[in-house]
């Protein structure tokens, strides 16, 4: 994806003179629901995890690691409070981007308001194959969906974690994998 | 023991309300503050309310799943309880705010460290469920459905009985968090 490479890269480029840099801990949050999100985080170091909280479980919806571009996203968009908690799965460290800022790096000119397109059409495409995941009956199936997108998955993130996201228990998880 | 199914529910639903405002109020303090224990056999606030959550693990999908199976048993307006789901809620009842020691089934026993914050924000959602569950019963027959209970499959109790016994235990030690940083 090097047109999104490129936005992102613009991205911290005209971060550099401000250098907002966040810096968090293993179980520390950078959001939980009901707060507002204010900012885009991109991750430089360690990784994190998104989940939404019901009754009687956390759900995994997404993780962020090296390279990442991570929000509670419809809070961002919207300026609701947020359903999901962002924290920490180790020491994390990223850039922080507000939404001002943001919102004046995609409507300086035509072409960053085109890559900021491309980046949403990814984000949907990304938020389709997920919902087909979910449909995925086969517990085998779904681990390789998912593999097939993020082939390092597994050195970023621990795997209790990942069997959350798959919505399988972490025994079946490391039953599939050493099949 | 026998109460109208109405006055019933309204008891039980202020009764959570009450502790839902008191959890909220909690949530305010420190980590440290949450986490404190004078002894190593105390629970902490968040232990206490970790073993509320463990509890509604149990209980929130039983009565749920009795509520949904039981829609077209007929209602009635008055609720009467059974020799051993009045024992049991009773039981739970706290007297002139006095609590006297219990000892909880191991796998009901939330030591473990570290808790997180959400531990709170469960609990809450737990609750928002069991009003619900409430608010649907007004109109379904307390004293004919039964659900098991959380130590025997093979008790079982008196759906109002079940509600009570829930409300009392978690009115319990929510008094339990309370006192944690008072005494």
């Amino acid at each position: 994806m090097p047109e999104e490479q490129g936005f992102v890269e613009k991205l911290i480029a005209s971060l550099e003179n401000k250098n907002r840099k966040k810096v968090i801990s293993k179980g520390e949050f950078l959001i939980k629901e009901g707060d507002t999100e204010r900012n885009i985080y991109l991750i430089e170091s360690g990784a994190v995890r998104i989940f939404y909280l019901s009754e009687y479980e956390e759900h995994i919806i997404r993780f962020g690691y090296e390279g990442s571009l991570i929000t509670s996203l419809s809070s961002f968009l919207k300026g609701t409070p947020s359903e999901f908690y962002i924290e920490a799965i180790r020491k994390t460290s990223m850039k922080v981007i507000s939404k001002e800022d943001f919102a004046r790096l995609v409507n300086e000119n035509s072409e960053n308001l085109r890559q900021y397109t491309n980046l949403l059409e990814t984000l949907i495409s990304q938020q389709i194959d997920r919902e087909i995941d979910l449909l995925i009956t086969s517990p085998t199936e779904r681990l390789n969906r998912v593999l097939k997108r993020s082939p390092n998955l597994f050195q970023h993130v621990p795997l209790k974690y990942i069997a959350s996201y798959l919505r399988m228990t972490p025994e079946t998880l490391s039953r599939i994998r050493n099949s | 023991m026998q109460i109208e199914t109405n006055k019933l529910i309204a008891e039980l639903l202020l009764m959570t309300e009450q502790s839902s405002s008191t959890v909220r109020d909690l949530k305010t303090l420190s980590d440290e503050q949450l986490n404190y224990k004078r002894e190593i056999s105390q629970w902490s606030i968040l232990e206490c309310i970790e073993h509320l959550n463990l509890y509604g693990d149990y209980y929130l999908p039983a009565i749920e799943k009795q509520i949904l199976a039981n829609k077209s048993t007929p209602n009635s307006a008055i609720f009467k309880s059974g020799i051993i789901g009045n024992y049991f809620a009773n039981l739970m009842l706290v007297k002139e705010g006095k609590l006297k020691k219990m000892k909880s089934p191991k796998d009901k026993n939330p030591t473990r460290s570290g808790l997180p914050i959400t531990t709170i924000d469960r609990f809450l959602k737990q609750q928002e469920l069991l009003k619900s569950l409430l608010n649907q019963a007004r109109t379904m027959n307390l004293t004919k459905i039964k659900t098991p209970i959380s130590i025997s499959n093979f008790i079982k109790l008196r759906l109002g009985d079940t509600f009570r016994f829930v409300t009392y235990h978690i009115t319990r030690h929510i008094l339990q968090a309370e006192k944690v940083l008072k005494d």
